[in-house]
């Protein structure tokens, strides 16, 4: 019984005598009265009344952000985090409450420097406190917290590894990195990793099964997690990752362990049989997400130039259509192949093989444009656009070769276009849609564009030139886009905003005009918007919904499919519902799902898989019938977010009496509940 | 004890210090702050300071303020001064108050007023354009007996009623004039330079007396200051109180708070250089009321009310002879560049101990600095505390040329 006493106040010895060095490390880092100040500051602070409140925050923050770039400091501060919350740092500014944050934008906040980034770590330490139990706060839950932080943590894995993305190292300084990397170190520590791994896996599948054109994004969290995380295949979940990482990096048994030119020697020594194999195991490895490796590229030019051609279906997974395609341009296909694909321009390959799949190359039109880009000479600055979406440029791939190699993906993936960080979700929408309906003007579009670096297009009898109008949406281009895009874009958002000021002071949306004429003509010329400019207020929604629902919905519109897009305004609102702004989409179809709901089904240029708009309606990506590409909604839950669309006047006006008030009513509440807040309503009836 | 204070101008902290000193006051300034006002319970009276006219004038706002029972204006920037001196004329019966705000906006008065009663200042003299700015210089040169070759005699020009550097230039020759001398400077006042370190005082003055006395060392003026004064300036304390009895005296300054400049030469002797009667600049009173431990600037209002009793005097300003440990100082930061993207906090600085904190603001991408008017606009301020004055010099001066912007 002694001994055990005696133990037990030896252990507390050691205990306080740890504590005591650990205070003791504490000062050597942080200056002496690191301390002492942080006290005196926070005293000033929790004492000024609310007229020099702000003034004190900002000096508060000043020292915070000091502080924050030593894993000392940043501890310091998350000891005082109870302190500071509840003393109102937070207060009047848009972190006020933790459940109305959203984590996917906090890596832009972090990337916008001192005061902001300040509080934004602030405010993860705040949820980690929470998630720990350490801080209590009405409306956040710990499971609410950890989740945050969960998310935050696989949107800012270029902070967690500590690999900035190079835009990052731009607008970053040494010491906004040092605070940044310092948290996440932090809060990395603190939280399963494992749970992450789920994250990573759904954020990986969440973009893949998208198909985008662009793959930067899931490479570069491929990329990291290879180098970081160390996997155990005999795990599920690290199985899983496996699986996206072999797809890059190992897609066939054979292409283990060796680069891609020791993959070509090996190749020479394959038997027929042995090639044949290999095909058909790299096409799977391909189709499983979309995803190409440098390894593809090297057997496909190989079997080309090895008189094997008769693979290439195999090792483009090439259905029967497919194959019969192949087999009917053979040598124009194997020509484009050998002067476009290079294992550093691979990605292509996946849309090349969409390409055959949906029969394009069928076209005269399409073939005379493809074989017209091949001699094109690219004006310079769009050379230097394409480089510069081109992360890492390859000496040896002319920028000719890389926008024939987005071109093949554009054609391929029309679903998979995006608008990057820019607000052309118009453009992109126009891309997509081409690449669909008019692949042979797209075609000629992007070669006139690449040539020239400009533009014209008609608008109500009037030609309109990209280079002799004004401004565009967007003036800084982020480039992180397909070069199809990075070509045209610039100049289809600048067409398209002097078409929106030559058609602005109608009295009506201008789109009406524009959307046609910036499209062509597979857009109908009808258009329905709930808003109404002369009384500023939505004006009979009824009539709106019924106009919609008998222009979409088979079951009121006779049972029709529709045919092309259909240009769709949306109100984009938050996941509370509020309204946020607006943006622009296409209806693809309506169709019943599996659960025998009926189901629009719709192009999302801004490629984001998670969202959540509010009331519960959150669009989904994948598991409801969707193709790659498309997004989808409960039809009545997408009525409630739109505000302009194109119909067909001629069938509109008999079928819209089909549809039942009860049906409409349900969308009326859902729109009148969110974004309708944000309006004045009137219910005098109009003519559609 | 005032039943109601005015304050002249829109100053956050003032009113802060007055609500937690639970004083009765009524905040007089632009349309502007109205809102503001209103929505944090803040009494207000709108007015166009700028605006002199039949409908806007002191008896017009006089009237207005009669609904707040106010008995004590007081002036918390440069433009507002008049307009007090105005209404505590009214308010005390006494015209000779307005003379003398007066005396305060117009420097070439204030100098010549400082003269009669003895007080040592430069040469100086009214001037209209550029001929008369150079016509001074040549007649310094002379006074100075210059030869052939040396060096023209320094002439400082500055606006007669502008507060603190605003517009102030400082001509070192005849080439200077051509070059930095614009239109708009004139008329002004030109005055010789002072030779010697310059300090500020700041003097709460009741019935005439000054009740407390803070001084000011200037590090370098416009950029840097730190209180209380360092060991040197402190042993001619009992000196310069003498000296501000006497401005106090010869100005009839009755009740309020002076903030003199001074410059002491190396004999030991002190010239007058201007005085103001408003809340000073580079925050002083933030500094002192730090350094002294008192709200200096409830204490400034608080002085202005003629009806201030001892007890409460004694209450809300420190001792006389009150010699605080630990010195605050600050430097104000201006971006050394055309164009500045970052904000960067050396290190050097976040590991000194004296370092307290700062409150700089970043810039936004490609941000171009105009040419600095006066001082310019700083982009903030750091502050430091610590025990020893010299090295507080050390400091101020080295970071003055830190370059924290890129």
């Amino acid at each position: 019984m002694e001994g055990f006493i005696f133990t037990f106040y030896a252990h507390s010895e050691i205990y306080s005598f740890i504590l005591k060095f650990c205070l003791f490390m504490h000062n050597q880092v942080l200056t002496d009265n690191t301390y002492q100040k942080f006290e005196e500051q926070f005293k000033e602070f929790s004492q000024a009344t609310a007229l020099t409140r702000p003034e004190k925050a900002r000096k508060m923050m000043g020292q915070i952000d000091l502080l924050i770039d030593s894993t000392e400091g940043l501890k310091f501060i998350f000891q005082n985090i109870t302190g500071l919350s509840k003393a109102g740092i937070f207060e009047g500014s848009p972190w006020a409450d933790p459940s109305k944050l959203v984590a996917s934008l906090v890596n832009g906040t972090l990337k916008s420097g001192h005061p902001n980034s300040t509080i934004e770590i602030l405010s993860e330490l705040r949820l980690l406190a929470i998630a720990k139990g350490k801080l209590e706060f009405k409306g956040t839950s710990p499971f609410d917290a950890e989740n945050f932080i969960q998310e935050v943590i696989v949107a800012n894995l270029e902070f967690v590894f500590n690999e900035p993305l190079e835009e990052t190292r731009l607008v970053m300084s040494g010491h906004e990195l040092k605070k940044v990397h310092t948290l996440f170190k932090f809060i990395a520590e603190k939280t399963e990793l494992d749970n992450v791994k789920e994250k990573l896996v759904e954020e990986l599948t969440l973009i893949c099964e998208q198909r985008p054109v662009v793959t930067e994004k899931q490479r570069k969290i491929i990329a990291l997690v290879k180098e970081k995380i160390e996997l155990d295949p005999k795990n599920e979940l690290d199985a899983r990752l496996l699986r996206f990482q072999r797809c890059i990096y190992r897609p066939t048994i054979n292409s283990a362990n060796k680069d891609y030119q020791e993959y070509k020697k090996l190749l020479e020594d394959l038997s027929k049989d042995q090639l044949r194999e290999e095909s058909a195991e790299m096409s799977r490895a391909m189709l499983s997400f979309g995803l190409v490796s440098q390894y593809q590229s090297v057997l496909i030019i190989f079997l080309i130039q090895n008189g094997h051609k008769e693979l290439i279906p195999l090792a483009l997974g090439l259905s029967e259509a497919g194959t019969a395609r192949w087999n009917e341009f053979r040598e124009f296909i194997s020509n484009l192949i050998l002067k476009t694909i290079h294992p550093y321009n691979a990605q292509c390959i996946y849309g090349l093989a969409k390409m055959l799949e949906s029969g394009i190359f069928s076209r005269e039109a399409v073939r005379s444009g493809l074989a017209n880009m091949l001699t094109i000479k690219v004006h310079p600055d769009v050379e230097a656009r394409i480089l510069k979406s081109t992360k890492t440029p390859h000496e040896k791939i002319s920028a000719l070769q890389y926008l024939m190699g987005a071109l093949f993906r554009v054609l391929g993936q029309p679903l998979g276009v995006g608008q990057g960080n820019n607000p052309t979700c118009q453009s992109a929408r126009g891309i997509s849609m081409w690449s669909q309906h008019a692949p042979a003007k797209l075609i000629h579009l992007v070669q006139t564009a690449a040539t020239y670096n400009d533009l014209t297009f008609r608008f109500e009898a009037q030609e309109i030139k990209s280079s002799e109008v004004g401004l565009g949406l967007v003036q800084n281009l982020d480039h992180n886009l397909d070069a199809v895009s990075v070509t045209l874009v610039p100049m289809l958002d600048k067409v398209y905003n002097e078409m929106m000021l030559r058609a602005s002071g109608r009295g009506e949306d201008p789109h009406k005009w524009v959307n046609p004429a910036l499209y062509g003509q597979w857009i109908q010329i009808g258009f329905a918007s709930a808003y109404d400019y002369l009384s500023n207020a939505i004006v009979d929604f009824d009539g709106f919904i019924s106009v919609f629902y008998a222009m979409c919905h088979p079951e009121y519109n006779g049972g029709y499919r529709l045919i092309y897009p259909n240009p769709v305004g949306i109100f984009i609102t938050s996941a509370k519902g509020d309204m946020l702004g607006f943006h622009a989409v296409s209806l693809l179809r309506v169709d019943i799902d599996l659960k025998g709901i009926y189901r629009a089904y719709f192009l999302n240029p801004n490629n984001e898989g998670r969202q959540d708009w509010g009331q519960g309606i959150k669009p989904s990506v994948y598991g409801n019938g969707e193709l790659y590409g498309e997004s989808s909604l409960p039809l009545q839950e997408f009525a409630a977010r739109i505000y302009a669309f194109h119909y067909n006047t001629l069938e509109a006006a008999d079928k819209m009496n089909n549809v039942p008030d009860v049906e409409i009513q349900k969308i009326k509440k859902l729109a009148k509940e969110s974004w309708g807040r944000s309006y004045t309503w009137l219910e005098i009836k109009k003519l559609w | 004890m005032a039943k109601c204070f005015a304050l002249m101008g829109w100053s956050l902290p003032v009113i802060e210090s007055m609500q937690k000193l639970n004083k009765p006051y009524v905040v007089v300034s632009f349309p502007d702050f109205e809102g503001y006002a209103k929505e944090n319970n803040i009494p207000f009276v709108s007015y166009q300071f700028n605006e002199w006219s039949d409908t806007s004038n002191s008896l017009d706002l006089f009237e207005k303020l009669k609904a707040y029972d106010v008995d004590v204006a007081v002036p918390l920037f440069e433009e507002t001064v008049e307009w007090a001196g105005a209404l505590n004329s009214i308010y005390r019966g006494d015209p000779r108050v307005l003379n003398r705000a007066f005396l305060f906006r117009n420097k070439a008065m204030m100098k010549r007023k400082a003269l009669i009663g003895g007080l040592r200042v430069g040469l100086f003299e009214e001037v209209y354009n550029k001929e008369g700015v150079k016509n001074f210089m040549k007649r310094l040169n002379q006074a100075n007996l210059q030869i052939e070759g040396e060096q023209d005699s320094w002439v400082h020009i500055k606006p007669f009623a502008s507060a603190g550097t605003v517009g102030h230039r400082l001509l070192k020759s005849i080439q200077d004039i051509e070059d930095k001398c614009q239109e708009s400077d004139f008329p002004c006042l030109a005055e010789s330079h002072l030779p010697g370190t310059e300090f500020s005082c700041e003097a709460f003055i009741h019935g005439g007396k000054i009740r407390f006395l803070n001084i000011t060392e200037y590090v370098k003026l416009g950029y840097s200051n730190f209180i209380p004064e360092g060991h040197h300036l402190h042993t001619k304390r009992d000196k310069i109180m003498k000296e501000m009895q006497k401005l106090v005296d010869l100005f009839g300054i009755e009740y309020g708070m002076i903030h003199p400049e001074w410059f002491l030469t190396e004999n030991d002797e002190l010239s007058f250089g201007e005085v103001a009667c408003r809340i000073p600049g580079g925050h002083i009173l933030e500094l002192a009321g730090k350094a002294y431990d008192f709200d200096a600037l409830g204490a400034f209002v608080l002085c202005h009310d003629p009806n201030l009793s001892e007890e409460e005097l004694k209450e809300i300003l420190p001792p006389l002879d009150a010699r605080p440990k630990q010195f605050y100082g600050n430097v104000m930061i201006y971006p050394h560049k055309d164009v500045i993207n970052k904000l960067e906090i050396p290190d050097e600085l976040k590991e000194e101990s004296y370092f307290l904190d700062h409150n700089l603001i970043p810039p936004y991408t490609n941000q171009k600095i105009n040419s600095r008017e006066g001082f310019g606009n700083h982009f903030g301020t750091v502050n430091f505390k610590g025990e020893d004055p010299d090295r507080m010099t050390e400091l101020l001066l080295h970071y003055e040329n830190v370059d924290f912007y890129q």
